[in-house]
């Protein structure tokens, strides 16, 4: 996990991207690029689109119309875990960890089935929790882990494998100030540690403003602003957006 | 008490249920094979053979979390592919006019008929597995019950490869006490090997949240394929087994009976566990072999009525069912029982 990447030019692109069910158009003609290093928060009032653009980027929702492309080459198409072995990860607002198993299976999964042996698996897996300060937990069935340390294991299981691009959907949903504070200087240290880019959904503005560089705010399916932290914070129609619904 | 840090030791703690399921087995052959007791070794056999069978269901269906109604047809693929192959050489043209020329001619060494009756279950598997795999939970299982109705239909009808709904009769009773004990073994080794593979990992991942497997990197619908036509040649080979212990084939007997039988052994003993489908076997079988006795009046004054073994059985898995679902075993491996324990499972004592 120590050495360097080799390239910083790829991206994640969403092109024209839009998700249409029945009557709704819940992600409508999104535009957004993630570079790799860098930490792009996604933002916007619930039932704005966010995870439904996150399951479009990663192959869990076929975009209606749009393209995902990384570096330049159309991955819409392709399925889940096609998406995960280009080094697309992602994590789940519930965590959705694989409760019946340990800890350390939790994130040996994702490093098995991108093609290590079971025993680097572990080895790699150790460490990832190792870092996360979980690595005593790594025999404990992963069901009765507070949310916490779920949520920290499904960073982990995304980690797996060095992806170069993370997708995290509301890790810090429901946690004091103290826990938020933890999982901003993980999600801090990702880019660092892994050199990937991480896009990060999340409600708590401490948390947005405190490690993102960049902002993304959607509402109803549309891109209302993008901009730095500050210049979000101070735009009208955000902040129309959040109070009109609230 | 001993620490297992040696690498021997290690080596033994990681194998330890495999030692102790073929052990355990051992001494069970041993004692009937030696006690002289007819009925009792005809048990042990069908025992020995229902062990492939269900250590194989547990390999799918442990797993993947998948019930599966469908592998006794890969049994029954399995039995008659092998008779083919062994049946009465001199009358085979009589039972089975249909087979071709070479089948009707050449005998095949009882070992690699087996060998070739769980083969060709395997492929029947990928065939069948290529569409059904995709379907995940209730969809799943009833795909797998559609397909034994298919293969059972299919064999009833067939009757110059299978005799139809008469019987093949004239296979050699090669099915010894230790010959299913040898085979017991093999698929017990198979079935933990599998568990334990990278296959198998990324296969219970998608039994505990097949979104989260995907998003995982895990291809559950090739690692379902995969666990599918595994345990279709070891269904296939007990299947062949199966033949040449009672020396006589019909396609009735690969029915919903056996199909109810085996996976009440499986949840029995603990559906997702190796040990469970072994223990399951073993205290059903036992159990039914004494009903079986009582029915034949062999205590007077106590003469239960025919199929009290059946209603007996269903009624045990009703209750296991509403009061302790991980079953016998509890869904544990034999444990290591010497220090050193790191196991999630002694893990999970101390958190609680």
């Amino acid at each position: 996990m120590s050495d360097t990447v080799n390239s910083n030019r790829q991206t994640l692109e969403a092109r024209q991207v839009s998700v249409r069910f029945e009557g709704l158009t819940a992600v409508d003609t999104v535009e957004e690029t993630l570079h790799q290093g860098e930490i792009l928060g996604l933002i916007g009032p619930n039932g704005a689109g966010k995870t439904t653009l996150v399951n479009a980027m990663t192959g869990f929702q076929a975009p209606s119309s749009g393209d995902v492309l990384l570096s330049g080459k159309v991955i819409s198409k392709l399925t889940p875990h096609g998406i995960r072995r280009r080094g697309i990860a992602r994590t789940f607002q519930a965590g959705r960890l694989f409760r019946e198993m340990p800890v350390s299976e939790n994130v040996e999964v994702a490093a098995v089935s991108l093609g290590y042996s079971r025993r680097k698996a572990h080895a790699h897996a150790m460490e990832l929790l190792n870092w996360l300060g979980l690595d005593d937990r790594a025999d404990v069935p992963a069901g009765i882990l507070p949310y916490t340390d779920e949520r920290r294991v499904g960073i982990a299981r995304a980690l797996a494998m060095r992806p170069q691009f993370v997708l995290l959907d509301e890790p810090a949903a429901g946690m004091s100030d103290l826990e938020c504070d933890d999982i901003m200087q993980v999600v801090r240290e990702i880019p660092e540690r892994f050199g990937c880019g991480v896009l990060l959904i999340e409600h708590n503005m401490r948390v947005i403003m405190g490690v993102c560089a960049r902002i993304h705010v959607l509402d109803s399916g549309k891109t209302i602003a993008r901009g730095t932290p500050t210049e979000v914070q101070n735009d009208p129609v955000v902040i129309n957006a959040y109070l009109g619904h609230s | 008490m001993i620490e297992a840090n040696t690498p021997l030791l290690r080596l033994l703690r990681t194998y330890w249920p495999l030692v102790m399921l073929s052990l355990g087995l051992l001494i069970i052959v041993a004692i009937v094979d030696s006690s002289g007791d007819v009925i009792l070794a005809q048990t042990l056999i069908e025992g020995l053979v229902r062990i492939v069978i269900v250590a194989a269901l547990y390999l799918f269906i442990g797993n993947s979390g998948i019930i599966s109604f469908g592998h006794i047809g890969f049994v029954m693929i399995g039995a008659y592919a092998t008779a083919w192959q062994t049946c009465c050489p001199y009358t085979r043209e009589m039972f089975m006019p249909g087979l071709p020329v070479y089948l009707l001619n050449n005998s095949h060494h009882f070992v690699l008929a087996i060998f070739l009756g769980g083969l060709l279950a395997a492929v029947v598997a990928l065939i069948s597995g290529y569409a059904i795999m995709r379907l995940s939970g209730i969809a799943a299982s009833i795909g797998t019950f559609a397909l034994m109705m298919v293969f059972y239909s299919i064999y009833l009808r067939w009757s110059t490869w299978t005799s139809g709904a008469s019987s093949v009769i004239g296979l050699p009773t090669t099915t010894t006490p230790w010959v299913g004990y040898a085979y017991a073994v093999v698929a017990i080794v198979g079935a933990f090997l599998y568990s334990r593979s990278k296959w198998g990992l990324a296969l219970r991942s998608s039994r505990d949240d097949e979104v989260a497997a995907k998003a995982a990197g895990v291809n559950v619908f090739g690692q379902r394929l995969l666990a599918f036509v595994v345990s279709a040649f070891f269904c296939g080979m007990a299947g062949g087994l199966f033949g040449h212990f009672l020396g006589m084939l019909t396609v009735d007997s690969f029915g919903l009976g056996m199909t109810f039988i085996t996976l009440s052994m499986l949840v029995l003993g603990g559906m997702q566990s190796l040990t469970g489908a072994v223990v399951g076997v073993v205290v059903l079988s036992f159990l039914i072999d004494i009903l079986r006795r009582l029915e034949n009046g062999m205590v007077s004054g106590l003469n239960l009525p025919t199929s009290s073994a059946e209603v007996f059985v269903g009624i045990v898995i009703i209750l296991i069912l509403m009061f302790r679902q991980s079953g016998i075993t509890g869904n544990q491996e034999v444990y290591w029982p010497f220090k050193g324990d790191v196991s999630a499972s002694s893990a999970m004592k101390r958190q609680s």
